[in-house]
């Protein structure tokens, strides 16, 4: 594994992104101007090849291994640079682990990073601050491939944080417009109280086992936190820690990941441009909490509690979510609760120890999600800015081949047979249904509602008369331009009427990667069917086979083999457990069945009330008028945090505020205010200019001072 | 015989009258003669202690004394002389506003 060139030039991959993030930010303002995506294209380009070449290097060298009958332990490496922190006995190592699961993460990020930045030259194209974007896609490419690669603790940390800043600035990109402004600084603070609970977690994992590097010198050292917390004779401290560490990490995942209770900010963040609501809040950072979870899976299986908490918050909030996006208006808004939705099933797929289908929704995932985002935002340029999908309708003629590829995002997203979503969503829909039927079930109900609400999105948006709002004043519906970029603003402008007069709402730069995340959420669902070839290849992460060998040992259950990518015991399973292995054969078959008719259901039921008849949606509104509003209003769950949240928190901080103003202060200014007072009262009474009194005074003192040494 | 109580005395007594002196009276140069006066006395202190101890320390440090205080004359008198065409008096409470 060493030899491979791809692993020992995997430093570049995240490297490459940050300098060309550098050389965007500081020559674009001045010199690199509209060619400002140039240095992220080259840059991100070359790491998402190098993460492919990674990835063939691993699929290589898996295939090679597994016929020569090695368990996976020479599928993985440790790469250490230098000592990051070092401060007493705790030391954080900058260096970098690479397993299938980083291979796998990698090309996610960087193959749908790359393909986003691509389509955000055609987007942005004239914005203001161009190359403030790019900049901070380059930035965000950076931190994203550290999270994933990173070796310990601390390096997940460092992307975390990275991501989580990066986010905020794009949200924020458009600092001019107040709203904005107040998505960002959510986002932020909202991911703060996560990245609290992730914090404490990883001190905790410090605490307790001295180290926060996952694997330490290399697999099967047991240097590492994840192995040493797979051995059975735990400390009185480490059991301790165990049962909490858990909670603490989950509580980070739950922050970034949007889930509830800390969900409120995803909605909130498509504020920011449509290329960032795809990659980031779509695609990649959001599943930075997947991630977490499926890579120190050992941490969790065996504690039973914390399984059972992030399965149930998980199908909690794929319900809630997928319910509040059935009477959302706004394209985007629609698709950002559909995103927290399908976090909510990953998050039921690594609760009911299924990490394998988890991950492989993610991959699925993103690339539908970036494609229907990223879709959303074809017709948002060709709107004007315009996302109210009550303000027009039928869309077919102007947008023929957006269209398609929405249609082809709407099948993969809502579970439509053989299309990406069917095959990960389905697995995770069985495994939920092993685990419990009233989970199934929620599930089942969920992936109902995901097709109805996809559906009456694009029944209303593209198909129907043809509807068309009336031009808006401003450029795109963004706010006026800063001046900074005024130039550049008022060229983009001109350059969209030239679109608009030779009617060209799909340029090829914007469709050709829409073209390939198309082929995408056709094709990923065969990842990992007929053959099970992405669990075999995930299954042979050191951190999926410690955490299945912890679940299996604690809860003497081998059937869980597959799901956590453990194919080889999962068929020597199979031929002992034969009854067993068919009855879970026929279960996968019947789940695959129910959960397409269900996906068709929802689609019918869409069909019917926003397209054939568009006026019975609203009869049926008017019906259940207290569920409307309920929907309409998201449980009105940012008003309560706003006033059982925020404004207790504002009156403790002006109360904290009073005490400091006064109390503070007041004591810091009393103390100088006596000694001025003492100063004032000895000039008024002693200096009094008479050279005889200060010799007296000084007599005295002199005396006093002789008396109180001598005597 | 001449002990060395008798030297501290006479040092202690050019000291005593020399503070007496100068809180007492007013003229600015009388009032320097008297620091001149206390400065004598400390520097009797000195030669009597270098000559009980059988060691020139003392006797070397009031040579020193001495030229510094020559050089300190001159320019307090100098000081003296310059207020005194200010105010055409010598009497130190002219210069109460200095206190500030």
């Amino acid at each position: 594994m060493q030899e491979l060139l791809s692993v020992k030039y995997s430093f570049l991959i995240p490297l490459l992104p940050l300098l060309a993030a550098m050389i965007s930010g500081f020559l674009g303002a001045k010199w690199l101007k509209g060619r400002s995506h140039w240095p992220i294209w080259l840059g991100v380009g070359a790491s998402a090849a190098l993460s492919i070449k990674l990835l063939i290097d691993m699929l290589a060298l898996s295939h090679s291994g597994a016929e020569a009958g090695e368990h996976a332990a020479g599928l993985s490496i440790v790469w250490n640079y230098f000592t990051w922190i070092s401060a007493g006995d705790f030391k954080a190592q900058a260096g970098f682990f690479f397993d299938s699961l980083t291979a796998t993460m990698l090309c996610v990020v960087c193959g749908i990073g790359f393909l986003i930045t691509i389509f955000s030259a055609g987007y942005m194209k004239g914005e203001a601050g161009y190359f403030r974007f790019f900049a901070y896609l380059g930035l965000f490419i950076f931190a994203m491939t550290c999270l994933v690669m990173g070796e310990n603790l601390i390096m997940l940390y460092l992307g975390w944080e990275g991501v989580g800043l990066c986010s905020y600035l794009l949200i924020g990109y458009y600092y001019d417009k107040p709203s904005a402004r107040e998505a960002a600084k959510k986002a932020f603070l909202v991911n703060r109280v996560g990245d609290f609970g992730f914090a404490i977690g990883i001190m905790l994992a410090y605490w307790a086992f001295g180290t926060v590097s996952y694997f330490g010198q290399g697999v099967g050292t047991g240097t590492g936190l994840l192995e040493m917390a797979a051995q059975s004779n735990l400390s009185a401290t480490q059991q301790l820690a165990m049962q909490w560490i858990p909670f603490c990490l989950m509580i980070g995942a739950f922050g970034k990941s949007a889930q509830f209770p800390l969900y409120v900010w995803l909605p909130d963040a498509m504020e920011g441009p449509t290329p960032v609501s795809a990659l980031i809040h779509a695609a990649t950072m959001v599943t930075a909490g997947v991630y977490l979870i499926a890579r120190c899976g050992v941490l969790f299986v065996t504690n039973q509690p914390a399984m059972v908490t992030v399965t149930v918050v998980g199908a909690f909030t794929a319900l809630l979510a997928a319910s509040i996006a059935l009477r959302q208006f706004d394209l985007k808004k629609v698709f950002a609760y559909s995103t927290v939705s399908q976090l909510g099933f990953m998050f039921v797929g690594v609760g009911t120890l299924a990490s394998v289908p988890a991950v492989f929704h993610l991959i699925t995932h993103a690339f539908f999600k970036a494609l229907l985002f990223l879709g959303s935002g074809v017709v948002m340029h060709a709107m004007l800015g315009e996302l109210d999908m009550r303000k027009f309708s039928g869309l077919k003629r102007k947008l023929p081949l957006t269209r398609v590829l929405m249609l082809i995002g709407c099948l993969a997203l809502s579970g439509f047979p053989l299309l990406a979503g069917f095959f990960s969503k389905d697995e995770i829909v069985a495994s939920a249904w092993i685990h419990s039927k009233f989970l199934g079930l929620v599930m089942l109900f969920t992936a109902f509602l995901t097709a109805y609400y996809t559906f009456r999105l694009y029944f209303r948006v593209f198909e129907g008369p043809e509807v068309l709002p009336p031009a808006p004043e401003t450029d795109h519906g963004h706010g006026p331009a800063d001046a900074q970029g005024h130039a550049d603003a008022a060229h983009g402008q001109s350059d969209h009427a030239g679109d608009h007069a030779h009617h060209n709402h799909e340029p090829a730069l914007m469709m050709v990667p829409l073209i390939v995340l198309a082929v995408g959420a056709l094709l990923a669902g065969y990842l990992n069917f007929p053959k099970e070839n992405l669990g075999e290849f995930l299954g042979r992460s050191p951190s999926l086979q410690l955490a299945y060998e912890g679940a299996a040992h604690h809860y003497g259950d081998t059937g869980i083999a597959m799901a956590m990518g453990q194919v080889e015991i999962a068929e020597d399973w199979a031929k002992n457990n034969a009854t067993a292995a068919e009855e879970e054969h026929s279960l996968h078959l019947t789940m695959m069945i129910v959960s397409g008719f269900i996906a068709v259901a929802g689609i019918f039921l869409a069909y019917q009330v926003h397209l054939k008849d568009r006026a019975r949606a609203e009869r049926l509104a008017a019906s259940a008028p207290i569920l409307v509003a309920v929907l309409e209003n998201k449980y009105w769950i940012d008003e309560i945090y706003h006033n059982g949240i925020v404004e207790p928190l504002r009156d403790v901080g002006q109360a904290f505020f009073a005490i400091d103003q006064y109390l503070i202060d007041g004591v810091v200014w009393l103390l100088g205010f006596v000694p001025q007072v003492g100063g004032f009262t000895l000039k008024k009474t002693v200096q009094r200019g008479y050279l005889q009194g200060y010799a007296a005074a000084m007599l005295f003192g002199v005396a006093a001072i002789l008396i109180v040494v001598l005597l | 015989m001449l002990e060395l109580q008798h030297y501290l005395a006479v040092g202690a007594i050019m000291f005593g009258i020399g503070l007496i002196g100068f809180m007492t009276r007013r003229n600015l140069i009388v009032m320097f003669l008297c620091t001149e006066l206390m400065f004598q006395g400390v520097a009797i202190n000195m030669v009597a202690f270098g000559h009980f101890w059988g060691n020139l320390a003392g006797q070397a440090f009031v040579i020193f004394i001495l030229v510094i205080a020559a050089a300190e004359a001159s320019l307090a008198l100098g000081l003296v002389v310059l207020l005194f065409r200010q105010k055409g008096t010598l009497d130190a409470d002219a210069w109460r506003e200095l206190k500030g």
